[in-house]
């Protein structure tokens, strides 16, 4: 058992394609760096250069907004991570 | 009261229990402000026509561009250089006549977007940036109007319904500004987005449904997938926490 990290589509360039990443972690923010670890390149798209999260980025933790203070949530076996996009185009 | 013409026009949608002879003339009546008449504007502006909204105010301060006809499809090649408003009126004047659209070739601003805004019975955000959309969400909440946000990125899209001071806003999650860049579309994911934006605003005017009030729909045109997010208000919004 593990967390499973759905990423937004704009996010999968990174990872050939794939939606749903499991990684192991006690809270938010360490799944979210453990899914860097595996994908370099999506952490300037994640992270802001503070280590924050990017204002663009929005999460959900089963399905429920995890804002504010989303990376210090908790989380356990089995729950699912949503990192969404907050999109500007019309 | 509805004429023989729009009974025989509407009649398919009348034949909806829900809607029925009442609902159209609530939409006959009602006053739609749709903010931007590019990818969501072309679609939600010639759906909420079709279906008798008696009064669309089209706001869009940009000319027709070749780059924008793979998508803005109330635009077609010989309106390249046209005012996009003037470009989707006519179409739209043509779709029904019925239907009074009231165009401004505008900037939305801080300055004019309470007083553009006033009297409306719904919102509409299809706009291409952020800030706007920010700006629209606050003058909804100043206004007590129904505000129907939609955005879309390449083959991704999201809409959400806000009733102000009952549900979360678009500005209950802000975390900070983002800067602007150029999106990558394709036609078919704002006219998702925009006709759920269309279907949300006859629901609203009509007040039938569950609206898509804190919740998030989140689409995924590549794989087919709709994903909804439960929101909710966040008491420190500075948008809406005073309400």
């Amino acid at each position: 058992m593990a967390v499973k990290v759905n990423l937004h589509l704009t996010l999968r360039q990174f990872t050939n394609g794939q939606e749903m990443i499991e990684v192991d972690g006690k809270t938010v923010g360490e799944c979210l760096k453990n899914v860097v670890k595996k994908y370099p390149a999506m952490e300037s798209s994640i992270f802001a250069k503070n280590g924050k999260l990017s204002n663009i980025v929005e999460i959900y933790l089963n399905l429920q907004s995890a804002y504010p203070n989303e990376l210090a949530r908790p989380v356990k076996d089995g729950d699912e991570i949503h990192v969404t996009m907050m999109l500007a185009g019309g | 009261m509805l004429t023989g013409e729009e009974l025989d026009r509407y009649g398919r949608q009348i034949m909806i229990p829900q809607i029925g002879e009442k609902g159209q003339e609530k939409l006959k009546s009602a006053k739609v402000f749709v903010a931007g008449a590019g990818g969501l504007g072309s679609p939600v502006s010639i759906y909420l026509t079709a279906a008798g909204v008696g009064h669309l105010r089209l706001v869009d301060h940009d000319k027709v561009e070749l780059t924008n006809l793979n998508r803005q499809v109330a635009h077609w090649t010989g309106d390249v250089g046209r005012r996009k408003v003037e470009s989707a009126q006519e179409k739209l004047n043509k779709l029904n006549p019925n239907v009074t659209v009231e165009t401004l070739s505008v900037t939305i601003s801080e300055e004019n977007a309470s007083g553009l805004t006033e009297g409306f019975d719904a919102i509409v955000d299809a706009m291409d940036n952020l800030p706007t959309r920010y700006l629209l969400n606050k003058t909804a909440i100043e206004h007590r109007i129904p505000f129907v946000h939609g955005a879309v990125n390449g083959f991704a899209g999201r809409a959400m319904t806000v009733i102000p001071g009952k549900t979360a806003c678009l500005r209950c999650l802000y975390r900070g500004p983002v800067p602007e860049s150029k999106f990558a579309v394709i036609g078919v994911t704002p006219a998702v987005i925009a006709c759920i934006q269309a279907t949300e605003v006859i629901k609203v005017l009509v007040g039938i449904g569950d609206l898509l009030a804190n919740r998030l729909l989140a689409y995924d045109g590549l794989n087919l997938k709709f994903t909804e997010f439960k929101v909710q208000r966040n008491p420190q919004c500075e948008h809406c926490a005073h309400l």
